[in-house]
């Protein structure tokens, strides 16, 4: 059995070469060679933790003008489609990330568009002026339309008070998005989209130093620019319990407890990654089976991690069942909190819980476009090689870990709640 | 193209679609076709378990649903929680769910389980017992989240759309209500899964790097369910209601956004004008840079995104536009619409326009193809709607061949303003 395991995990190691180039940009090239296609992605070490307090929002903003073309290549979305491919791009707290998957033998068109658009934007008013009521009405799609969508833009106020993990990656409100101005967007794009901030990272059916001498040839030639120095204001450690009622025209109450925890390469992380596994990862995990199930106080009941490179949270959310008191769901929460400490997880429970992660892990080794982006993820972070230390990472936590972390982490001054109530009928 | 002209632009190599044909079934003992997609390094396989049980089948409102998520709520040897535990511990992911014309089982596991998660699969899918009080809780869970989605300005417009495209006496176009999830009973659900889980009924996908593998696992638990060879039953004719175009109010309370929806009754995948409806769909609709996408996002700002899509049920097709606008913008929306429409009837698409359509679609057929999972969902498409073995070979042809004027005949065929239906769902 052992050994049977020790194979599975030396065959899923991820091979990559790097490179970096004079100006800072860091290549980072994976061969898979069962895949038509290349997937070059490149990640900028710039999110929303990184905005100015009364401009939150800008990243994520500039994410979009990314796509609004450059003098040379007007309209970015061309190119792309001629060649076969597909891109788009995304923006959380902690970075920025845009995409490319192509046909293997236009890898070169990718390159091309990726350089040109680090090299200069066209940051004329006009598309400013669109892109901010595009996002005007992504904010409302996503966060104000929705029953229930304003609940983490709730929480990130309530939990931190300082740390710029206070806003959501959309924005704190609205209003930041429409003061944002041509100039701060210039600024912005010459302080974070530089080479010596940026991670190449390219998977799929390609040869390395093929790709190595392509990075050279586009983006040798792209001015470093200083690497910006991230000096963040460290979140305090919370010490009383902060809670916030709302009401909402919404058909059931939803309670919402979060607690921080530590940084995503934190030993926290891993710890507590498999423990909210064993809470809500799966069906027979124990806030579905006890929670939802036999006690019958909520209809969903979940416990993630927000995941972010900082110091995260790790939150509890479950939609109560008709007529629960709140503060008698929360208890039953609560005493399962506290049984983490009183006995240990079951090794039946373990074993479960890493199964998921070495399937999960597989999964999501299917697509070289998720395998490009979590090498320079990782690369980010601090050593792309990293992708291969997980496994062992995860593998070695133990139940008396578990039961320590979830001591410390689940306090009562350590936790944020929200009581998101139906309006009175 | 103007834009790979541009000095020092690498040149561009048309993209192709690759091997579109897709594979020979392979018969279990008992007759049950297994379809096989093999290739790729991860050691994972996904095997889909195919039922004609979907809302179509229906005679009780509820019942394809429930019927599927009920699967792994007990079974003759286990109760919920053993199962549900059963299934955990190998690690397999086990999704059901039911459509409006299949249910199905999706398991994906490391090959090292698959005996494991076989054994499960046949038992969730072949003997299931309904039992009463999962049932219960199952049922008011599913309330609570149907009256949050009664809210949603998305959910109410779709269903206003089909409604008003097949008529509310068909399967597609039926309205659900509080009163059909407390009138469903368990003695319901038992008479669904007697009928159309069967055997006889059922086909398999099977997508991963080693798919054989599968054979005599599936082969072993599977073949001794049922006898005789498979045969695709036939389907219901679903009821259609004559409906009339036109346009169509829901208030939602409250919402800060409409969803506006636009549509026209289709043609079914088998039809020869199909993959010709699905280009022209494209260039109004389904990219980035698609017109409607240039014009309601790019040019007014009035929405994030707006999209078109012509697909089929069995036998009725479909073709529809949505997007989430201000409440202010929504009327305004709709006249957008209509006018880039009309601008399509009226006028051929230049060849740049045409040949940026045409690579993107090759590059989308190219990746459809890419990995066996992705073959299996093409696999899945093309036996669930008798659309013809070589229906993605059509598709490559015409995407390949296809010409402006062919496009303007398409837009005048089925884009006609007077048989439009017009959707707005928001506050009043």
């Amino acid at each position: 059995m052992f050994i049977l395991v020790s194979l599975a995990y030396f065959a899923f190691m991820i091979g990559f070469e790097r490179h970096k180039l004079a100006n800072g940009l860091k290549v980072i090239v994976h061969r898979d060679e069962g895949t038509p296609m290349v997937t070059t992605n490149i990640l900028y070490d710039a999110g929303s933790r990184d905005e100015d307090p009364e401009a939150t929002g800008f990243a994520h903003l500039f994410e979009h003008l990314m796509f609004e073309g450059t003098q040379d290549i007007p309209l970015f979305d061309v190119p792309v489609m001629m060649a076969g491919g597909e891109n788009n791009a995304f923006t959380n707290n902690d970075l920025t990330n845009y995409y490319i998957t192509l046909p293997a033998n236009n890898l070169e068109t990718a390159f091309w568009l990726e350089s040109d658009r680090m090299r200069g934007l066209d940051l004329a008013e006009e598309r400013l002026a669109n892109q901010k009521s595009v996002v005007t009405e992504e904010f409302r799609q996503r966060y104000i339309n929705q029953p229930y969508g304003d609940l983490l833009l709730l929480l990130r106020p309530l939990a931190y008070r300082v740390h710029p993990y206070r806003w959501p990656a959309i924005g704190m409100d609205i209003s930041h998005i429409e003061k944002a101005d041509s100039i701060s967007a210039r600024r912005f794009y010459d302080r974070f989209y530089t080479p010596s901030n940026a991670i190449l990272s390219v998977a799929g059916n390609v040869d390395p130093d093929v790709v190595f001498r392509l990075a050279e040839k586009w983006f040798g030639a792209v001015p470093p620019g200083d690497r910006p120095e991230r000096k963040l204001p460290v979140e305090p450690g919370q010490t009383e319990r902060r809670e916030l009622t709302v009401h909402r025209p919404v058909p059931a109450p939803h309670l919402i407890m979060a607690f921080h925890m530590g940084s995503r390469e934190s030993r926290d992380f891993y710890i507590l990654d498999l423990l909210t596994d064993i809470l809500a990862g799966c069906d027979s995990a124990r806030f579905p089976d006890i929670l939802v199930r036999k006690k019958e106080l909520f209809s969903e009941a979940d416990i993630y991690l927000s995941g972010e490179a900082d110091p995260g949270l790790v939150i509890f959310s479950g939609r109560l069942r008709d007529g629960i008191d709140v503060r008698k769901a929360e208890e039953a929460v609560r005493s399962e909190f506290e049984r983490l400490t009183a006995e240990r997880v079951t090794a039946a429970e373990l074993d479960k819980a890493r199964n998921r992660y070495e399937s999960h892990r597989l999964m999501s080794y299917i697509s070289a476009s998720n395998k490009a982006f979590s090498l320079a993820y990782h690369e980010v972070l601090g050593d792309a090689e990293g992708i291969n230390r997980e496994h062992e990472q995860y593998m070695s936590v133990t139940a008396e870990e578990i039961a320590s972390t979830a001591g410390f982490t689940f306090r009562s001054g350590n936790c944020s709640v929200i009581y998101y109530l139906p309006e009175k009928r | 193209m103007r834009d790979s002209a541009i000095k020092g632009a690498p040149e561009i190599i048309t993209p192709s679609a690759g091997d579109t044909s897709l594979p020979e079934p392979v018969m279990l003992g008992n007759g049950v076709p297994v379809y096989m997609a093999g290739n790729g390094t991860v050691d994972l396989l996904r095997i889909e378990f195919v039922f004609p049980a979907g809302q179509v089948m229906e005679e009780v409102h509820l019942a394809a649903s429930t019927a599927s998520a009920m699967l792994t709520e007990g079974t003759i040897d286990h109760d919920a929680t053993t199962i549900n535990d059963l299934i955990d511990s190998t690690g397999a992911a086990l999704t059901h769910a039911a459509d409006k014309d299949t249910a199905g089982l999706v398991t994906v596991t490391l090959t090292r389980k698959l005996d494991d998660v076989m054994a499960l699969a046949c038992e969730v899918l072949f003997s299931p017992t309904f039992p009463e009080n999962e049932f219960r809780m199952l049922t008011d869970r599913r309330l609570q989240a149907f009256l949050t989605s009664r809210q949603r300005t998305s959910v109410i417009a779709r269903e206003a759309f089909y409604e008003a495209l097949c008529g509310s006496a068909s399967p597609y176009g039926r309205i659900t209500t509080e009163d059909d999830y407390r009138s469903l009973t368990t003695g319901d659900l038992r008479e669904f899964h007697r009928k159309h889980y069967r055997p006889e009924n059922m086909y398999v996908t099977v997508a991963g790097s080693e798919p054989w593998k599968a054979l005599p696992v599936l082969e072993r638990h599977f073949s001794g369910n049922g006898t005789g060879k498979w045969k695709k039953p036939p389907l219901p004719s679903p009821i259609l209601d004559t409906t009339e175009p036109g346009k169509v109010f829901r208030d939602v309370p409250n919402s800060v956004q409409s969803t506006v929806r636009m549509g026209w009754k289709g043609i079914t995948r088998n039809h020869p004008d199909y993959q010709a409806l699905q280009v022209a769909t494209m260039i109004l609709g389904g990219y980035f840079g698609s017109r409607l996408m240039r014009s309601i996002r790019e040019e007014k700002g009035y929405t994030y995104g707006i999209g078109a899509v012509a697909g089929a049920f069995h036998g009725i097709g479909y073709i529809t536009i949505m997007t989430d606008v201000a409440n202010a913008y929504r009327d305004e929306t709709l006249d957008e619409i209509r006018k880039e429409v009309e601008k399509l009837r009226t006028g051929e698409v230049s060849n740049e326009e045409m040949a940026l359509v045409r690579n993107h679609m090759m590059g989308e057929l190219a990746r459809l193809f890419d990995g066996p999972f992705s073959v299996a969902d093409a696999i899945r498409g093309i036996i669930d709607y008798e659309a013809g073995a070589d229906y993605y070979t059509r598709f490559a042809d015409t995407v390949k061949t296809i010409t402006p004027a062919r496009i303007m005949e398409i837009f005048n065929k089925y884009f006609n303003p007077d048989e439009a239906f017009g959707i707005i769902a928001g506050s009043r």
